[in-house]
């Protein structure tokens, strides 16, 4: 197989890591400023696959096992509806805030839609880790 | 008087796309069309709630000065985007499979070896 | 000639749709996007108004599409399995 060129491999490496706290950042600022849970979540994913890309997708699964990525992902959309269960337990309807909110304009300023942001955005980046790992998988041999 | 702005380019797009998925015959070709037409869609939508002069619907620590565009249609379409990309890739997967099956893509030979 | 039954689908649907152009573009339509810009800090605490419909007031449309963007992936990742994997005996 043909390895990249040295320029893109170095970049790549050092862009990682900066990639992942761009989107954990859109993610957990998503109700403040432009940006939310699915911009946020697609960075992520597409964190991973550039890696993929660039360093093989072998090198991309000692990071981040595929196994792994699957079970965030199915652990995301059960807490999304317990979510919506629990405002249900607190006496207000389906999916709405019940927690207590803090000053406008900071981080807890919103309440439920943080953490709901929170989930949708990892459920998103990983689902589509997952989706391009089995794409660039199939028919592969080994 | 047809005015060139994001509702008539969106219905272009729109019609574009159609016109791939009609008459193309590979199948990651139509795939393609198919999300040149949810592209069409979105920008239709999205140009719908556009005010003259105004700006993203986000609050700067409640001060506001310019009138704000529609967020309506852009919260709307942003679960459009999401469902284009995983039907895209879904539709994908098909095409994987289908090229493992049958060996071939075209439309009308798939439909002369199903007949066989 | 083979191009001319999509050509005559298209100018009908061209014709429907662009009665669009009737619209006056730049105007703000509804008054249901202004009582959210009025009152959408207020009510959620979110400055980004387009979060606030998306999780807030419209949270069962964002359910929905947690659940196709959940059923497409598992179809993905169902359908690009190799074979013989998953499969207990």
């Amino acid at each position: 197989m043909k390895r990249t060129s040295e320029i893109v491999s170095i970049f790549t490496r050092k862009l990682f890591p900066f990639m992942l706290l761009y989107g954990c950042y859109l993610i957990s600022h998503g109700h403040l400023s432009p940006g939310g849970g699915f911009q946020g979540g697609v960075i992520f994913g597409s964190a991973i696959i550039l890696l993929g890309l660039v360093e093989g997708i072998k090198e991309a699964e000692n990071r981040f096992q595929e196994k792994a990525l699957s079970l965030i992902k199915n652990i995301g959309m059960l807490v999304f509806l317990l979510m919506g269960f629990m405002s249900m337990f607190f006496g207000r309807a389906f999916l709405s805030d019940f927690m207590p909110r803090g000053e406008i304009g900071t981080v807890p300023s919103a309440g439920l839609i943080f953490f709901l942001n929170l989930t949708i955005g990892f459920m998103v980046g990983t689902g589509i880790a997952v989706v391009f790992y089995r794409l660039i998988k199939f028919g592969s041999e080994e | 008087m047809i005015g060139f702005n994001g509702i008539t380019v969106g219905i272009i797009i729109i019609l574009l796309g159609l016109f791939g998925v009609l008459t193309k015959r590979n199948t990651i070709k139509i795939i393609m069309c198919l999300y040149v037409m949810n592209s069409g869609v979105i920008l239709f939508f999205v140009s719908l709630g556009y005010v003259v002069s105004g700006q993203a619907a986000i609050f700067d620590h409640g001060r506001t000065l310019l009138p704000m565009v529609d967020p309506l249609p852009q919260a709307v379409m942003l679960t459009s985007i999401v469902i284009g990309l995983v039907i895209t890739s879904l539709a994908l997967a098909l095409a994987l499979k289908i090229y493992e099956e049958y060996k071939t893509l075209d439309v009308k030979d798939l439909i002369n070896k199903q007949n066989d | 000639m083979k191009r001319i039954v999509p050509i005559i689908l298209l100018l009908l649907l061209a014709f429907f749709l662009l009665s669009a152009i009737k619209i006056n573009f730049g105007q703000p339509k509804t008054g249901l996007s202004q009582y959210y810009l009025n009152h959408g800090v207020a009510d959620t605490g979110a400055l980004n108004i387009v979060t606030a419909i998306y999780l807030d007031y419209r949270a069962y449309d964002t359910l929905g599409e947690a659940t196709v963007f959940f059923a497409a992936a598992l179809g993905v990742f169902m359908l690009l399995r190799k074979p013989g994997e998953g499969e207990k005996d």
